[in-house]
């Protein structure tokens, strides 16, 4: 089953979706307009990229800390809680056990990022991903 | 919650205190790991940061979509790929991925932010 289908299989999942480096693509399901989930998209790339930065200026003060690669991140909100690993989003009420849920079937389903973010996430997108990188 | 009660947290590798520039106040570190008091550092500093932009992008998405229940934020996460930072307040614990449980830190560390 599609990962996004499965978290919002899953009593308490909002929404939930996947998005593109580039932004120019993004799918949800759950209770966000199309207008939203865009914007969800967006957020949640710019904070993925940021971390990633963050990741890569600890790893050069101490090699192999266990930091890098970034796999995700999350924002818990005083009701509700957004979860991101790799290209995927969840947004998820706050309700016992839930986050562990969540957080534990995106591991699972999008497994170990690799060393490169940028390319990862471009490889969702398909074709030739290196000219336009660089 | 002390920076020892945090560090009875399964998995925990390290936890952390800091101001609200993001300097180091307090720290303890499991021994065998390779994190440091540089690393925590710059991590405090990293988490003072994400607190801030998170707290902007939920209220704008609160105030823009109608959408209720992110503010007042209770932490933030950075999941690496060996462990997490869990921070909220002025307090931060890294829990190893494997034993990691993201409820019972964020309860600890809301704990300790509040003490």
């Amino acid at each position: 089953m599609h990962i996004v289908k499965q978290l919002m299989a899953i009593p308490g999942v909002i929404a939930a979706g996947e998005f593109a480096y580039r932004g120019d693509r993004f799918s949800f399901e759950g209770a966000l307009t199309a207008e939203f989930a865009r914007m969800a998209s967006i957020l949640c790339r710019s904070n993925t990229m940021s971390v990633n930065m963050q990741s890569e200026i600890f790893d050069s003060f101490a090699e192999n800390c266990g930091c890098r690669p970034v796999q995700g991140w999350i924002v818990r909100g005083s009701h509700a809680t957004v979860c991101n690993i790799g290209n995927y989003f969840a947004f998820i009420e706050n309700r016992p056990e839930l986050l562990n849920d969540v957080m534990t079937i995106m591991r699972a389903k999008i497994g170990d990022l690799g060393d490169d973010l940028l390319m990862n996430l471009y490889a969702k997108i398909g074709g030739d991903v290196k000219e336009a990188l660089y | 919650m002390t920076l020892d009660q945090l560090m009875d947290i399964p998995g925990a590798l390290a936890a952390f205190t800091y101001s609200d520039k993001g300097d180091l106040t307090d720290h303890r570190v499991r021994e065998g790991t390779e994190i440091t008091p540089q690393v925590l550092d710059l991590l405090a500093h990293s988490c003072v940061a994400n607190m801030a932009v998170a707290t902007l992008e939920a209220r704008g998405w609160e105030n823009v979509t109608g959408q209720k229940g992110f503010e007042p934020l209770q932490g933030f996460s950075m999941v690496g790929l060996e462990w997490s930072a869990v921070v909220n307040g002025r307090c931060g614990v890294i829990v190893k991925n494997r034993d990691v449980n993201y409820e019972t830190a964020f309860e600890a560390i809301h704990a300790c932010a509040a003490a």
